[in-house]
């Protein structure tokens, strides 16, 4: 992990670890219902207080708590429109496999590019800091995973470009 | 396979074949820019019928398409096309060369087909070329091939060039960028010293180069063009002539295959990244730690 | 037929629904005196940083501060001080000043370095100071800090 995103992925690692202390709960408003409060926002007394974890204006976290669940925001560093196209590509890849990825949400909050919705369920048949794990892990690799994609198309893009002009060239 | 190749391959394996065994025959099939083909063995066994449909058809006559067919081809061409189709050719499979060598040039010279006939007017522009530059001055005609729906291939010559400029659409955003990305490519890649020789690549977003900016296209976010300026070392010959035609006759294909293998490739790397994250989130999965529950008696609970 | 009646929100009719003021206490202090208060803090931690005091400097600033609606300037005003005071201490004395704060203290700065990392790029905020100020935070308060962020609402 390079030295200058640790302290960021730390305190994600920190806040997340706080917020996931979850437990089942009804929802008051609709008689035999359970929801994730966060998402459906009725009663203000379970929401608690969305921090927001940021390394600059382009790359941060926002983190959503409530009794029953938290939702949790990246948005992805985006130098350029290359790294802005490969970015909504592949999240667009992860959050049509929603299914698989269970906490996974099908929709980024706006302003975000991605965003998960952890519950009491998750967190009651899951591993509390795997879950931990993942997300961190997530945020480590979707950066350099972006890069290289970005790199490779270059490389790719050159090579094109020189073996069809070589090709002509006299 | 990075560079595309010009001649057709279905014609290429079906001759060959058909060469060695004749048999009743039809087949119908593409090639690059909606070019459609049929083969057929409308009489006998041993008398193909090769027929062709291009979109820009009247506007390849009349930059001597006919002429580069028929100096190319001779006798095979037929004056009347097949039904449906702009161009026809015959081929009796016993009159086809006797030797091996003769035999494989024969069957790639048919294969080329398309590309003969797609030449003219670049071989019309080169010859602008040698005749304004005789006479020193000016600009030749503006030749223009609408060869798929919204792109077009613009030729003109000029006293000491030939600028060839292709417009592209690119259909969506994604396409719109990565095009972006090889298009500078193309232009960056002449600066290395071995290919200081190739044609001068200029690239265009939205605007129309000034050779084209008469004709009043339509203007949109979409639509690239590439400038390919072509200078007379690169028809010094005919050899040379043969393959610059060849490929810069393709080059929005090229462009877009790559485009487009760029993308399945990017696809596949999100695929395994994808999985490999779901490695990681099944570790977080508790494994299923129920036993079997019996009662004292030795019966199983179980659940309903 | 008229269904725009559907869409009203009965539930703010009820006389018993829950209000934003009825979760938290205000601030007794008023946007005036609030605002004031601030001013005077900063008077004091400019000189206590003249000192090089920087335990003395946080104290000032994390005792009492401004919270609720209705006193933005206030509240800015204290952000901007504490500011200055992360952006000037050393990185390797963080921790020293951290453990002299009392609890109370630790934990209004938690809130103020959510608070700062919420808007990124206003001020003098560098992501990076507040990220190392909140590595180390969490290392001596613990994560009950943060749980304590998240859950008070008298927000700063």
């Amino acid at each position: 992990m390079s030295n200058v995103l640790r302290p960021y992925l730390a305190a994600v690692r920190s806040t997340l670890t706080a917020a996931l202390t979850l437990e089942n709960f009804s929802s008051q408003v609709v008689e035999r219902h359970n929801k994730p409060e966060v998402e459906t926002g009725g009663s203000k007394e379970v929401l608690l207080n969305p921090l927001i974890i940021s390394r600059n204006e382009n790359e941060r976290v926002l983190i959503e708590s409530s009794i029953n669940s938290i939702r949790l925001s990246i948005k992805i560093k985006q130098a350029d429109e290359i790294e802005r196209i490969l970015c909504h590509k592949f999240t667009r890849f992860m959050m049509q496999r929603a299914e698989n990825f269970i906490v996974l949400r099908r929709k980024p909050v706006p302003g975000y590019d991605i965003s998960f919705l952890i519950t009491n369920t998750h967190s009651e048949t899951m591993l509390k800091h795997k879950i931990v794990d993942f997300i961190i892990q997530f945020m480590e690799e979707v950066d350099r995973e972006i890069s290289e994609m970005k790199l490779s198309l270059n490389a790719r893009a050159r090579i094109v470009a020189e073996t069809y002009l070589a090709a002509i060239a006299t | 396979m990075i560079l595309l190749e010009a001649h057709n391959v279905i014609i290429k394996t079906t001759l060959a074949d058909k060469l060695n065994k004749p048999s009743t025959l039809e087949v119908s099939f593409v090639d690059y820019d909606g070019v459609r083909f049929r083969l057929s063995t409308p009489e006998r066994k041993t008398l193909l019928l090769l027929s062709m449909h291009i979109r820009c058809w009247d506007e390849l006559v009349k930059y001597g398409a006919l002429d580069v067919l028929r100096r190319e081809y001779g006798s095979l061409l037929r004056d009347q096309a097949e039904a449906g189709f702009n161009v026809s050719m015959e081929i009796d499979l016993e009159q086809v060369p006797a030797g091996a060598e003769d035999r494989e040039a024969f069957i790639n010279s048919i294969a080329l087909f398309k590309r003969n006939a797609l030449a003219a007017p670049f071989e019309q522009g080169f010859k602008n070329q040698k005749e304004l530059e005789a006479a020193n001055a000016g600009q030749g005609e503006l030749m223009q091939i609408h060869y798929r729906d919204e792109e077009a291939i613009y030729i003109q010559a000029a006293d000491d060039r030939v600028t060839v400029i292709f417009s592209t659409v690119f259909r969506d955003e994604t396409d719109r960028i990565l095009g972006k990305v090889f298009l500078q490519e193309f232009v960056d890649a002449r600066r290395l010293p071995a290919l200081q020789n190739a044609p001068q690549v200029l690239y265009s977003n939205r605007d129309p180069p000034l050779e084209i900016r008469h004709l009043n296209l339509p203007k949109s976010e979409d639509i690239g063009y590439v400038t390919f300026v072509l200078f007379p070392r690169h028809f010094s010959n005919s050899s040379v002539t043969a393959t610059t035609i060849s490929h810069v006759q393709l080059f929005r294909d090229y462009l877009h295959y790559h485009i487009k293998c760029s993308k399945a490739y990017m696809h596949s790397r999100m695929r395994h990244r994808a999985a490999e994250f779901q490695k990681v989130l099944n570790r977080a999965k508790q494994e299923n730690t129920s036993t079997e529950k019996k009662t004292v008696s030795g019966r199983t609970m179980v659940a309903r | 037929m008229d269904v725009a009646f559907r869409k009203i929100d009965i539930d703010a009719f009820d006389d018993e629904v829950l209000r934003e003021p009825d979760l938290y206490e205000e601030d007794p202090r008023g946007p005036a005196q609030a605002l004031d208060e601030a001013k005077q803090k900063q008077v004091a931690v400019r000189s206590a940083l003249a000192r090089n005091d920087i335990v003395d400097a946080l104290s000032i600033v994390l005792d009492n501060p401004p919270y609720g609606p209705n006193v933005e300037e206030a509240k800015n005003v204290s952000l901007q001080i504490l500011l200055t005071i992360l952006n000037t201490t050393k990185s390797t004395e963080i921790s020293t000043v951290i453990k002299s704060l009392s609890m109370d203290a630790r934990d209004i700065l938690m809130k103020y370095l959510y608070k700062g990392m919420g808007k990124p790029g206003w001020g003098d905020i560098s992501g990076s100071v507040l990220l190392g100020w909140h590595e180390k935070l969490t290392e001596i308060a613990g994560t009950g800090c943060i749980v304590r962020t998240m859950t008070d609402r008298r927000t700063v």
